[in-house]
């Protein structure tokens, strides 16, 4: 409090010292604020219903006898089979709510608006997180509701695994909190937020499925692969989830196929999120305002 | 009251020369000090040196007597700063972008309300309602300004806050700065000699990171004599009139046909001369010292900082 400010027009405010858990809600609170009016957040969200409204629609064109018989008349099959998609989503939300989150207070003035106020750097990024986070999950939150619908509409609201399905989307969070760890460590290592989003799709999707199916054509389980460990979204509501499965190339020659189990898909997202969030704390404490 | 300091500080960007060398300089009073220097003194650096958002190479900086990069949360409590382009979000609106400020600075929302709407009326600030993507360079400016000011912390850090501003928006600031160093204490980065000397009472001059002068604002405009004046007629006068001023004016320059540069010594007698020979001329309607840029400032006073030192 400045008891003497009455030549600015200032009426004594009494300024409470707050804790960092009250100022980590309100830069949630700020950046949640900032993601639900962005263009990437309606964009995501118009991408992921017009996949699952196109999914459902050509199912409900097939009819609901054609799509029983092919899910095996198992409402989970059919959810499974649907939540494969999911790790897509997760990684597009990660690497768009996460992928600047930091590097945006090192390339744009942004920084100097929040970076000068009196809040330690690692709850500024704890707030972003929980934010990027909460966005994420409305994103995936609207595929799985698309994929309730579904399982509704073929199946019956009573033969729906609900208890399965809130489990996989608890699954689904915890993968999209590591992989918002990698893209917050990625944000805070980069200084340009557009290299920052495309080096986290490259590397979450592009780069990790490629060196998953390398591996797996050499025999070797994928244990260090997020989006091998995404699968256990899917692998959760797989009533014949087979760990992995060798299909016979030609002669002597086999390729191995494998799933995450879901202990194993959760062991990895928290390695992930233990090596990569509290990297993204140091580097972003570290940086420097030298623009 | 608050206070800042800088204690053998240096920076430096490896490889390159210090950007900073040896700054230091503490005050704990309420005033405004002008801190000035050409484009890379380090006018910039030292003020995010300040606020942590730079590592000193060497030696420290204070706010509050306290190190920001060994409590950011600490240094930051009761200051305000603002350095270089502050942007908000550009998809909040004016209200909820400065609502952040106040409520990170531990008021409750109703003094953050209360803030808000004294900076809305001391900075006549767009509509609380409007989005910051929607407002002007100045507008925002001014939305960044306000920002600092949000629950009257204490310790104003500011850099080059007229910058970007019109004519009326500078005199808005400048006037609202005048009142705010009677109980903050404010330091102001600045290009422009004439703006900080309406403002400050010390100044420090920067030039190739280091301290060159530093000394108050009215000492100094006494030594900085201003040698050109710009007169303004109430008609259109002819060239060939220029003449009649060159038996006090160095140099005569007409700038348009109501208005001339002229160059003279200095002094003071020589300007009352001045002024009566112009008089002679035309009606005055204007007769006034051309605004003095650092640059020229510069000219001025490095040579006799470094003569005395």
């Amino acid at each position: 409090m400045n008891p003497a400010s009455t030549v600015s027009g200032a009426l004594p405010v009494e300024r409470v010292r707050i804790s960092d858990f009250q100022q980590w809600i309100i830069v949630t609170v700020h950046q949640l604020q900032h993601y639900l009016r962005t263009n990437r957040f309606y964009g995501l969200v118009g991408f992921v219903v017009l996949i699952a409204a196109l999914t459902l629609a050509f199912e409900i064109d097939a009819g609901v006898a054609a799509v029983r018989l092919q899910q095996l008349y198992r409402s989970s099959e059919y959810l499974s089979n649907y939540l494969v998609n999911t790790g897509l989503f997760v990684v597009l939300a990660a690497a768009f709510f996460g992928g600047d989150a930091l590097s945006v207070d090192f390339s744009t003035g942004a920084g100097y608006y929040m970076l000068v106020l009196p809040i330690r750097r690692p709850v500024l990024l704890a707030g972003r997180y929980a934010a990027a986070a909460l966005v994420t999950l409305a994103v995936i939150g609207v595929y799985y509701a698309f994929g309730a619908v579904g399982a509704i509409y073929f199946f019956g609201a009573s033969a729906v695994p609900w208890a399965l399905l809130f489990g996989s989307l608890g699954v689904a969070i915890i993968f999209a909190l590591s992989a918002l760890s990698v893209a917050f460590c990625v944000s805070a290592f980069v200084r340009s937020p557009t290299a920052g989003v495309l080096i986290t799709v490259l590397a979450l999707y592009v780069g990790f499925t490629t060196l998953q199916a390398t591996l797996e054509l050499a025999g070797i389980e994928p244990w260090f692969s997020l989006s091998y460990a995404g699968g256990a979204m899917a692998a959760l509501l797989d009533t014949d989830f087979v760990h992995f499965q060798t299909v016979p190339l030609g002669e002597d020659q086999y390729y191995t196929i494998w799933s995450a189990t879901v202990a194993e898909g959760l062991a990895i997202m928290a390695g992930y999120i233990a090596v990569f969030l509290p990297l993204s704390v140091y580097l972003y404490q570290r940086k420097e305002s030298t623009g | 009251m608050g206070s800042f300091e800088v204690s053998g500080l240096w920076k430096t960007y490896p490889p390159g020369d210090p950007v900073l060398s040896d700054v230091s300089f503490r005050y704990d009073r309420p005033g405004a000090i002008g801190y000035l220097g050409p484009n890379g003194a380090g006018k910039t650096t030292t003020l995010k040196l300040l606020v942590g958002l730079l590592r000193p190479t060497r030696g420290h900086a204070y706010l509050n007597g306290i190190d920001p990069m060994a409590d950011r949360k600490g240094a930051l409590w009761d200051v305000g700063a603002q350095i270089e382009t502050p942007e908000p979000y550009p998809t909040l609106n004016v209200h909820e972008a400065l609502d952040a400020v106040g409520r990170a600075r531990g008021l409750s929302r109703d003094d953050v309300d209360r803030e808000v709407d004294r900076c809305h009326e001391l900075l006549d600030l767009p509509p609380l309602g409007h989005r910051i993507g929607w407002l002007s360079k100045g507008q925002r400016q001014r939305v960044a300004l306000a920002a600092t000011l949000v629950g009257d912390p204490s310790v104003l850090l500011l850099d080059e806050p007229t910058s970007g501003l019109d004519p009326a928006e500078r005199v808005l600031v400048r006037g609202l700065l005048n009142r705010l160093k009677r109980d903050h204490l404010i330091l102001m980065s600045s290009h422009q000699m004439l703006e900080v000397t309406e403002v400050c009472d010390e100044l420090i001059f920067l030039n190739h990171g280091r301290v060159v002068l530093r000394d108050k604002v009215d000492r100094v405009a006494h030594r900085i004599r201003p040698r050109q004046v710009d007169v303004e007629f109430e008609r259109p006068v002819p060239p060939t009139a220029s003449p009649t001023l060159l038996a006090a004016a160095e140099a005569v320059t007409p700038v348009t046909d109501r208005r001339w540069r002229v160059t003279f010594d200095g002094s003071d007698e020589t300007r009352v001369r001045l002024l009566g020979l112009c008089q002679k001329v035309a009606p005055v309607v204007q007769f006034a010292n051309t605004s003095l840029v650092l640059e020229e400032a510069y000219l001025e006073l490095v040579p006799k900082a470094s003569e005395a030192t």
